[in-house]
């Protein structure tokens, strides 16, 4: 097992070489330079602007100059930010996507699969039926109206929640809602799914002549495979609610990394464009690593070696 | 049986929460609190990138750098007339171009030091040094071999007209008698900064060294930074040792990064903001019928216009031009479209900009538009190659764009299409003079006719339209020289009856500010350069009003 | 005479589907007494199952349901209306089950040391530690004398044969007064079967279980059971004793399963099978439901009601013909 995550960590190394070279290289061969504004900079203001960060040199030259900060770890001077670090902005920020990404995942999990399970007990009943239809809704909604619709009625109207920042935690339920929803709804459907097949097993049915309680029932021995969908779900669901709560932060005010990720490409800030490439990029590796070890933990028939 | 109340049970479960939820019922908003305790939560726009006054280049920044720091002279906070700022009285030359402030003694940095003339001198210095690489450094151009220094013509910073006479007391020498030079010196480029504290975390030129974070910066103004989380908040506290201290009554102003419109009016109405950067087109219409106490229209010195490529076929074809901006019908624009209390613009300075208001207009006139076309050999719009609007990616140019198209095509019936390009893609084409006619817009640094008229220099900078007129460049240059204000106005107009004539832009409208602000913000007015020093505003609920 | 440990009443079940409403078990009664075992054989489809499985309530309902009758359990609790917690209480602790297919009857997800002792976990008065030994010790008896490791293993590590087994362990761990063995040895290979029956019976004989035996192979039931009840489209269309259930056949479908037994056939014959199809279950039947498949029918078979009737001292037939004694049928 051991060997296994080494080895697998050890090939993350030539897959984020080659995402931070094509990244390099592509960003720089874009339109547009980080010092370009509406109002035009004097030719002499930016040449000293660029010779501060080494964007005089030549392409390769930099390349290397960067390459060589990263092995040490350096991801450089943020251009939108000049006093800070693409270091310390992402030191600052990713933990409050983190925070914000898992506890859309938490709830997405809880929700979901209470849902999905709930609805698996009796299937094509209302119990079915209510959360069913509206996980459509939350499958097929998009964040971008999810998130102003449910500020209006919580934040708004009732005033039970904050309608932006990210300090109390009155601030947080309505973007973690808001991020969850759309895997709370996927979760439930599948782990629905997930669950009226196991529940069907002939092992179901072993377990009840055993006289075991029906929440027995659902908890030890249906719930392990039920969910199985759903974890294997989980890795690529985390990844994205993780770097994909660009919209999420946008619309509640929430200094998470998301925002670099879309907005330093809009601003060609070159170094925080690449350090936020690097880091997502190593993050969803890892992630998907973790869950395949979860996986073989949960069910005993996959196993690594293999 | 059995599993139907299990289900009932989960289902409460669920919803229970959420009703006790509802019981909480009402709480005090943020912005009652505040109004307390003089708190005041501002929206402030976009995420503010540095507040290093010599290296900041947006209204953004300088809304919280002006709480910052304090220049020699000050705004009023009504018509941002000069008032005494660091420099308790001035003298100005008979012929204008010698100008010496007399520094108040009891003027602080925020570490207790005495702001003196060296500190002006050392700031200065350091804006102009060429390594530091300050964009708004030209703003100091007007000091005498301020330019020659930042170009490396001049070595010796001796040589340029600044001194220090004694601590209290600095000079400056200006190259030309300058009429609006105290204005100038309210922009942020010419406030002073800490010359120990930014030593102390690098040199003296190195951008973006660590003196500007909590903690490290030093200051004069009214405020002090206490706290700057990136895409979070930034707050200021009031200086005990600003020298005016006692006037200033707000205790802290928490500026919020709003840079999506929309829930930053979210927010506005959910009791959280004081004040919003600006409003969504679609709710100001709401806000006029239902809130019109909270909605406010300032004025902005600021023009929308559209850029003509004159290098190209078919636009160089001047007849084209005038019929293209004589067949706009700029007030269906603003009342229709725009919505928000916008000018048409027939020209390009803003009216009543440092009391000019241009007399040469492009006139609105569809049917001389049409014979102007004919006259161009484009009669009724045959022959003539399609033209194509490049706008960024936005919903509000599209919607001016289509509506320009339609006009051009019912009018004139010219085949008109619109390219859209990703912001830095965009300003890379317009730079590079890539188009036919590109949306643009600009707002003045300070209030006079020249921060408009000097960006179609020939070859300038932010002329881009490949246009140049060489009695144009006399003219504005010769307005620089003169002394005489009204002199000064008679050559601009001029100059802008030229740039009206010959139309290498076509201004389609003059911007306003759309805000919100809660009755009980005070002390705040509107003006031009949407500049409120926060030493004079203050909060006062209204008793009654509100429970 | 001592009250049987099972007597069931007038048992009927059905399925509500969108087809329509399939009677699976019409009106069935019968007794296991203590210890003995008794048989029950037919067709696939002819409710054998479905009258175990709703005898403990395991059928999914819906579409499922019981639409009448009582199966009082140990001459006091009805297993059919009796609350959920109750008969959890029987369930796996004085009633068992062995199922079909020991390939999925046991959970994948949870080892098999969990899962024998999981019945003993659920009736509690065991601590963890005991149950674990007394789980090694039955796996011993149920023939995997390595049951220590066994434990952590997980199914799909087992064969077959060793599965049901486990299942066997499983099923017998707390001493059931009865065990119900839904076909138990049918997925198995022919070798494996013979020595899961003889498992079956020396357990049975340790333990003084009575088991109900549900096959569809008379030749499996001719060797194992005590009584036999032969059941046909939902119905018990003869009951006896295994030796008179063979010597004695008092129903033509009796007499043609037993025909179809390969084994006493002779070698390169072909095999015997009953022509035709068992009928629709979804709508009402009119007199004998055999009767379009029986060579001996007559008019009256396809009209009249049929009723099990005593035909000879402890036999029970219900063929018409029979009752009428009309025909013998030799074995």
């Amino acid at each position: 097992m051991l060997r296994y995550i080494a080895k697998r960590l050890l090939g993350m190394i030539p897959v984020l070489l080659i995402i931070s070279s094509l990244t390099f290289f592509m960003i720089h061969k874009a339109p547009g330079g980080p010092f370009s504004k509406d109002k035009q900079v004097s030719p002499e203001v930016l040449k000293n602007i660029e010779k501060h960060y080494w964007l005089d040199r030549p392409i390769p030259v930099q390349y290397l100059h960067y390459m060589g900060n990263v092995l040490k770890g350096d991801l450089g001077p943020s251009f939108k930010y000049p006093s800070r670090t693409v270091n310390e902005l992402i030191a600052d920020s990713f933990p409050v996507s983190l925070e914000l990404g898992c506890y859309a995942l938490l709830f997405a999990m809880f929700v979901g699969v209470i849902l999905g399970s709930l609805a698996s007990l009796r299937p094509n009943t209302i119990f079915d039926y209510a959360p069913m239809s509206l996980s459509m809704i939350g499958i097929c909604a998009p964040t971008f109206v999810i998130g102003p619709i449910l500020v209006l009625v919580f934040g708004n109207y009732f005033k039970w929640f904050n309608t932006g920042g990210w300090d109390s935690a009155r601030d947080k339920v309505l973007p973690v809602i808001t991020l969850g929803l759309y895997y709370c709804a996927y979760i439930a459907r599948l782990s629905r799914g997930g669950m009226l097949e196991i529940m069907n097993q002939d092992f179901i049915r072993t377990a009840r002549a055993k006289g075991a309680s029906t929440f027995r029932v659902i908890v030890l021995h249906a719930m392990r495979g039920g969910v199985l969908p759903v974890v294997s779900f989980l890795g690529p669901a985390a990844a994205g609610i993780i770097t994909g709560s660009f919209v999420v932060e946008k619309i509640f005010r929430i200094p998470g990394l998301g925002r670099f990720f879309v907005e330093s490409a809009f601003g060609r800030d070159y170094t925080m464009m690449m350090g936020t490439v690097l880091f997502y990029a190593f993050f969803v590796i890892l992630f998907n690593l973790v869950v395949d070890v979860v996986q073989t933990w949960l069910n005993p028939k996959i196993t690594i070696d293999s | 049986m059995r599993r139907g109340k299990i289900a009932w049970v989960w289902l409460l479960g669920i919803t229970l929460p959420c009703l006790l939820m509802m019981g909480c019922g009402k709480r005090v908003t943020r912005v009652e609190a505040g109004d307390q305790t003089q708190v005041y939560h501002r929206g402030n726009g976009a995420d503010p990138s540095d507040l290093d006054p010599q290296l900041i280049t947006g209204d953004i920044e300088h809304h919280i750098v002006s709480s910052l720091l304090e220049g020699l002279v000050a705004e009023d906070p009504k018509d941002l007339h000069p008032v005494p700022g660091v420099a308790e009285r001035w003298e100005i030359s008979e012929d204008g171009k010698t100008y010496t402030f007399y520094l108040r003694k009891n003027a602080r940095w925020s570490n207790g030091d005495a702001v003196t003339a060296d500190d002006f001198y050392k700031s200065y210095q350091r804006i102009l040094s060429p390594g530091l690489g300050s964009e708004y450094n030209y703003m100091l151009f007007v000091v005498e071999n301020a330019e020659e220094f930042n170009t490396e013509k001049v070595k010796d910073f001796k040589q340029v007209g600044f001194q220090v006479i004694d601590p209290y007391t600095f000079q400056v020498k200006l190259k030309n008698s300058t009429p609006y030079f105290l204005s100038l010196i309210t922009h942020p480029s010419w406030y002073p900064v800490h010359m120990p504290t930014i030593l102390k975390f690098g040199k003296m030129d190195e951008r973006g060294t660590r003196w500007t974070r909590p903690g490290n910066f030093v200051g004069n103004g009214a405020f002090r930074l206490s706290e700057w989380k990136v895409n979070n908040v930034l707050v200021v506290t009031n200086s005990p040792t600003y020298w005016d201290a006692k006037v200033v009554r707000l205790k802290e102003i928490r500026f919020y990064p709003t840079d999506n419109q929309d829930a930053e009016e979210r927010s506005f109405r959910a009791g959280q903001l004081h004040s919003t950067y600006e409003v969504p087109l679609t709710k100001i219409e709401v806000y006029k019928k239902q809130y019109p106490d909270l909605i406010h229209i300032d004025p902005l010195l600021s023009t929308y216009f559209y850029r003509v490529n004159v290098k190209k076929p078919p636009m160089d074809n001047l007849k084209l031009r005038k019929a293209l901006a004589m067949a706009i019908d700029r007030e269906l624009i603003v009342e229709k479209i725009r919505r928000g209390g916008e000018l048409p613009a027939y020209n390009l300075t803003p009216p009543g900009t440092a009391g000019y208001t241009a007399r040469a207009q492009i006139k609105k006139d569809f049917a001389g538009a049409k014979k102007l076309l004919a006259e161009a050999g484009y009669p009724d719009g045959k022959g003539c190659p399609p033209i194509e609007i490049l706008i960024n990616t936005h919903e509000a140019h599209k919607t001016i764009a289509e509506a320009i198209q339609s006009m051009w095509k019912e009018n004139l019936g010219l085949e008109v299409t619109i390219a859209n390009q990703e912001w830095k893609v965009y300003l890379d084409t317009q730079k590079r003079i890539d188009y036919q006619v590109c949306r643009a817009g600009w707002s003045g640094d300070y209030v006079d006719p020249n921060s408009f008229l000097d960006l179609f220099l020939t070859g300038g900078g932010n002329n881009e339209t490949g246009w140049s007129n060489k009695e144009y460049d006399n003219l504005i240059a010769e307005a620089g020289r003169t002394g005489d204000q009204q002199k000064r106005m008679e050559v601009f107009q001029k100059a802008e009856a030229i740039l009206m004539d010959e139309l290498p832009i076509i201004p389609i409208y003059f911007y306003t500010r759309p805000v919100l602000r809660q009755p009980s913000l005070k002390g705040y007015y509107p003006n031009i350069l949407d500049l409120h020093p926060f030493k004079w505003v203050y909060l006062e609920s209204t008793p009654g009003k509100k429970e | 005479m001592a009250t049987p440990l099972l007597q069931v009443d007038d048992l009927a079940v059905s399925f509500h589907t969108r087809n329509g409403i399939v009677r699976a078990v019409r009106n069935i009664s019968f007794q296991v007494n203590r210890g003995e075992t008794l048989g029950i054989v037919g067709e696939s489809g002819s409710g054998k199952s479905v009258c175990c499985y709703s005898l403990l309530r395991l059928l999914p309902m819906p579409p499922g349901r019981i639409e009448s009758g009582k199966a009082i359990f140990d001459g006091s609790m009805d297993l059919l209306s009796a609350s959920i917690r109750d008969l959890n209480k029987v369930r796996g602790k004085r009633i068992s089950m062995i199922f079909q297919d020991p390939m999925t009857s046991l959970n994948p997800y949870l080892k098999v040391g969990q899962q024998i002792m999981e019945p003993l976990l659920i009736h509690g008065s065991t601590t963890k530690a005991a149950a674990r030994a007394q789980a090694i010790e039955m796996l011993k008896s149920v023939g995997i004398h390595d049951g220590e490791q066994r434990m952590e293993a997980y199914p799909h590590q087992f064969s077959g044969g060793m599965r049901q087994r486990v299942m066997i362990a499983m099923a017998l761990i707390t001493k059931p007064d009865l065990l119900i063995a839904d076909e138990p040895t049918t997925a198995l290979d022919v070798t494996v079967q013979a020595q899961i029956l003889e498992l079956i019976k020396k357990m049975q004989g340790e333990l003084g279980t009575a088991v109900i035996f549900i096959s569809h192979d008379m030749g499996v039931v001719a060797g194992f059971c005590d009584r036999v009840n032969v059941m046909y489209a939902g119905k018990i269309v003869e009951s006896a004793g295994t030796q008179k259930i063979f010597e004695e056949p008092q129903h033509p479908y009796n007499k043609a399963l037993q025909k179809s037994i390969p084994s006493l056939q002779q070698k390169g014959k072909e095999l015997f099978t009953i022509e035709g199809l068992p009928p629709d279950l979804a709508g009402d039947l009119r007199g004998c439901p055999f009767a379009p498949r029986c060579a001996y029918a007559v008019d009256y078979c396809r009209r009249d009601p049929v009723e099990l009737l005593e035909t000879r001292p402890g036999h029970y037939s219900a063929c018409l013909r029979v009752q009428r004694k009309e025909i013998t049928l030799q074995s």
